[in-house]
This record gives C-alpha cells, structure tokens and sequence, in this order.
C-alpha cells in the first residue's frame, strides 16, 4: 500500500530498545513496565522480580521452544517481548547451533566454530526482525553490563555479550538506556557519556529518574515512555512533511536542470536556475556536487573569480 | 589570513593526546607539517571497500568482491541515492584567529551526513558502541552542513554493518573542540608550525 507522508500515522508504531546496567540495578521490573509484556526468562531471573510485577513468562529450556512459545497464539494480545538477558540468548543460540548442524558448527573439542557463531549471529538477527516486523511487537534486550577500561584507563560500561551481538544489538534499536543508581534514585540514561553507551531518540533523551514503585503502584514507566516516544513522532513528521516535499521538489528540479545539458552556456545557466531554488535540508550541498559532476563529464572547470564555469583548455 | 582546520588534523591531535606516547605525538606533528604517510593496509582496504561501496551505489557493472559483498551491499543499501565526496567549508573564529574549517562528506542525503567505514576487526572481536563518541568529526561536519540534522556512521567489517547516529542535540558543539584544539597547540608551542603548513588558500 503506497501511503503519501501526510497519511502515515504511528499509533501502532512499535520499539525495540536495550536496557543494561549492573545486577540487581532493576532492569528487568524495568523492562516489565512496557505494554503488555512477555518475559523471556533465559537468565532464571524472573524470581528476583517482586510478585506483584510478575507477568506472563515463557521458561524454557531450548531455543526451539522459545521460538514455539512467541509465536503461539496465546500470546497474539501481548505487544512487548523481553528478552532477558540478550547474553544468555546467545548460550542458548550457541547450544542450538551446534545441536542443529553440529557438522558444521562445532569443532572437534566441542566448542562453537567460525561458522557456528556466523549461525548464532544470524538467528540472533533474525529472531529480532521476526518480533519486531512479523509479529508486530516491541522488543526489548536486557544485558548485564560489564565494566571495561578506555584508552586512558576510565571505567566504560558495555553489554555483557559473546561475539558480534554485542555490536549488531545496537542497529535496529531505537533506545537505549543504561540504568544505574545514582545515589538513591535509580536512572535511566539515553544519552551516551564517556561512562556508557547509550542510544535515544523521538524525544527520549538524557537522563531519566525511574519512580520507586510501591505495590499497589502500576508498573507503566515504558509503556508511557512509548507514548511519548510515539507523539513525538508524530510531530516531527507534522513539522519535517512540507520541508521534505520541498526538498524533494528541489533535486527534482534539478536533475532535470542538469540531464539536459552538453555544453557550457547550458551548465552556468542551469547552476544560476538551481541558485535560485529554495532549498530545504542539504539539497543545496547536493545540488551543488551534481553540478560539480556534470561540469567534470562535459570538461568544464569553475572559473573561481566569475564563478561561472568554462571550457576545460585542451592540454 | 585563514587556517584550515580538518577533523582528521584534530583527530589526530586527540589520539595523541588521550594516549600521550611518544608514537602518537610524532604521528600527530607528521599530520601537522603535512607531510605524505604512507598508506597502511588498514587505510588500503577502508579506500577499496568505500570505492565498491560507491560503485555498487551508482549500479556500475562490477565483480562481487570475494570477501566483502555482503557487507559492500548492505551499506550500500544505506547510502544509495546520496550524493558522494562533497565538500564543504565554514569560517570560524577562535580569538583573534580566523580558521577555515574544511571537510569532505563520504555522502550526503536528505538532511544526513553519511560517513563509511572499514573495519579490519571482525564485529565478533570488535567493541563498537559508543567508538565514535568522541571523534571530532560528528561536530566538525554538523557545523559545515549546517542544514544537516544527522550524522551517521555506517560501519562494516565486510559482512555485517553498524550504524552510530548523532543528532545535534547529542552532539558537541565543534566550536568547543576547535578551541581546545587550539588552545592546546598554542600552550604546546606549535602555533608558528602549524600557521606554516595550514594557511587556507583565499580564493
């Protein structure tokens, strides 16, 4: 269905997101406040959450059965996948890997080959696309954090993760926070410092203090997170349409300036046409370098004192 | 008079800065006298992936690459339809020095700055996230293009990309940078050298 940017809408616009941070920091009564949530317990953790945020939780003992549970339709209703944690996903994408095709993804000494973890990489790659764009659901990684050393020898928070998920998590999330105590108040931050990465966007940014939850209090915090997430959206695309039509109506314009011209006369008149545009976002930066370009193919080179271009001499 | 300034002059500085080795600080005055460096194989390989990736762009009939298809195809996907190796100046004024700050965008699209590169580093041994964080060249092209409202790096070790968007809001401003740059080379000494070897070319 082609859809002009004015008819686009994004209530039912879904997220994915990381949270990390140290043991017992909260992350996963965290992760627990987006909509309508499922627990993936990979880490056997879902005891530490009090039990008044408990939720529906899938335990499960290989990945293939994982990969049944989210898929049933008893969960057609839930919207927010967690996956917790992302580093004990991948034991058990390592575990399958090897039962699946142990001929190729397992060494003699029993270990994960080369192609073994280009199997895990995958699946992990894949299972993310499938919540996220098949099944229509938000999807959020917990990691435990790890503290590692910088250049200079400061702390730096990363992802506890085996192998190149660690880094390819990070692609199709939208937010990321990193939660932390900071004195009595827990946080969450999405904006990378020197300390930790993090990722936001649609207006969540910086840090964010996570409200102490008592038991009769509702566990929503994401859940309103993502609301606001979802408006911002929606007003950026209000504000961003009529300057992204004329930007498009600018390289139009000028493309079609550009691919009719042969000779000089032509160039400098179309580069005066461009000059003359309004131009929105870096359609004049781009205008400019496909002028650059046309001028290289038909041997024209820029008078600097005129600003006009002429013929290239024959050397 | 204007000098130029160049992220990777700054880049450089800051490496040896952060690092303080003898190494880096000879590196670093090599870059400020402007003098030739010899090509590693890391910078071989980042200029062949970016150049299929640009070909690949442009639907130029091309072998797939041995060993980086993958990878050259899914940047590819990311930059396709920008513009590629645009270049772009801004005055700017620290004290009573004028500097021209100067910059070539791998590609520029829509609003975004682009910025390819290579890793030599398999995503499975590498420590990405959070690389580019202090890298001068967000500010640095962001105050260039300034209708721009991103920047992105786009990262590939041949088979899988990464990608670490800055914004202006999470972003710092280039002008602090540069002043601390500068501030630096003038407490280093090294304001007369580089006033030798950066002097912008009026036109």
């Amino acid at each position: 269905m082609i859809k002009k940017p004015e008819e686009l809408t994004f209530d039912n616009k879904k997220f994915s997101m990381i949270l990390y941070g140290a043991p017992g920091v909260g992350k996963t009564t965290l992760a627990l406040s987006a909509p309508k949530p499922v627990l993936i317990d990979f880490d056997k953790g879902v005891s530490r959450v009090k039990a008044y945020h408990r939720t529906l939780t899938i335990e499960a003992d290989k990945y293939e059965e994982v990969l049944e549970d989210i898929q049933s339709p008893d969960l057609a209703d839930r919207e927010t996948i967690i996956i917790d944690t992302g580093g004990s996903l991948i034991t058990y994408l390592q575990d399958w890997a090897i039962r699946s095709n142990p001929a190729q993804n397992q060494q003699k000494n029993g270990a994960l080959s080369l192609k073994g973890y280009g199997a895990v990489k995958q699946e992990f790659q894949h299972l993310t696309s499938m919540i996220r764009d098949r099944l229509n659901k938000n999807v959020i990684y917990v990691f435990h954090s790890e503290e590692q050393k910088d250049k200079d020898g400061n702390p730096q928070q990363r992802l506890l993760c085996e192998g190149a998920a660690r880094n390819l998590v990070w692609q199709p999330c939208d937010f990321g926070g990193y939660v932390q105590f900071i004195g009595n108040d827990r946080v969450v931050s999405f904006t990378p410092s020197q300390e930790f990465f993090a990722k936001g966007c649609y207006g969540i940014e910086g840090t964010i203090p996570v409200p102490t939850l008592k038991p009769t209090d509702k566990n929503d915090f994401l859940a309103r997170l993502f609301d606001a997430a979802r408006a911002q959206i929606q007003s950026e695309v209000e504000a961003l349409n009529p300057v992204k039509e004329q930007y498009g109506t600018v390289m139009q314009i000028a493309s079609d300036l550009l691919a009719g011209v042969t000779t000089v006369d032509e160039l400098n008149e179309a580069k005066d046409a461009i000059a003359g545009l309004e131009h929105a976002l870096t359609s004049k930066a781009e205008c400019g370098q496909m002028i650059k370009e046309k001028a290289k193919a038909i041997g024209a080179v820029l008078d600097k004192a005129t600003k006009t271009y002429k013929q290239e001499a024959k050397k | 008079m204007r000098y130029l300034l160049t992220q990777s002059l700054i880049s450089s500085w800051q490496w040896a800065m952060d690092l303080g080795t003898d190494e880096k600080f000879d590196e670093f005055r090599t870059v400020l006298r402007r003098e030739p460096v010899e090509q590693n194989e890391a910078m071989q390989k980042g200029i062949e992936f970016e150049n299929n990736v640009y070909e690949a762009c442009r639907g130029l009939v091309r072998d797939p690459h041995p060993e980086w298809e993958n990878g050259i195809q899914k940047v590819a996907a990311i930059v396709k339809g920008s513009q590629f190796q645009v270049s772009g100046s801004v005055a700017l004024g620290i004290g009573a020095t004028d500097f021209l700050l100067y910059g070539i965008a791998d590609a520029i699209r829509a609003g975004t700055i682009y910025d390819v590169k290579f890793s030599t580093k398999s995503f499975g041994s590498a420590e990405l996230a959070g690389k580019y964080l202090e890298s001068p060249q967000h500010p640095a092209y962001l105050q260039i293009w300034p209708e721009a409202q991103r920047f992105v790096y786009v990262v590939s070790d041949g088979e899988d990309v990464y990608t670490e968007e800055y914004t202006r809001r999470n972003t710092r401003r280039f002008w602090d940078v540069a002043r601390e740059f500068w501030a630096s080379i003038q407490a280093l000494g090294l304001e007369d050298e580089y006033k030798k070897y950066w002097e912008a070319k009026e036109q």
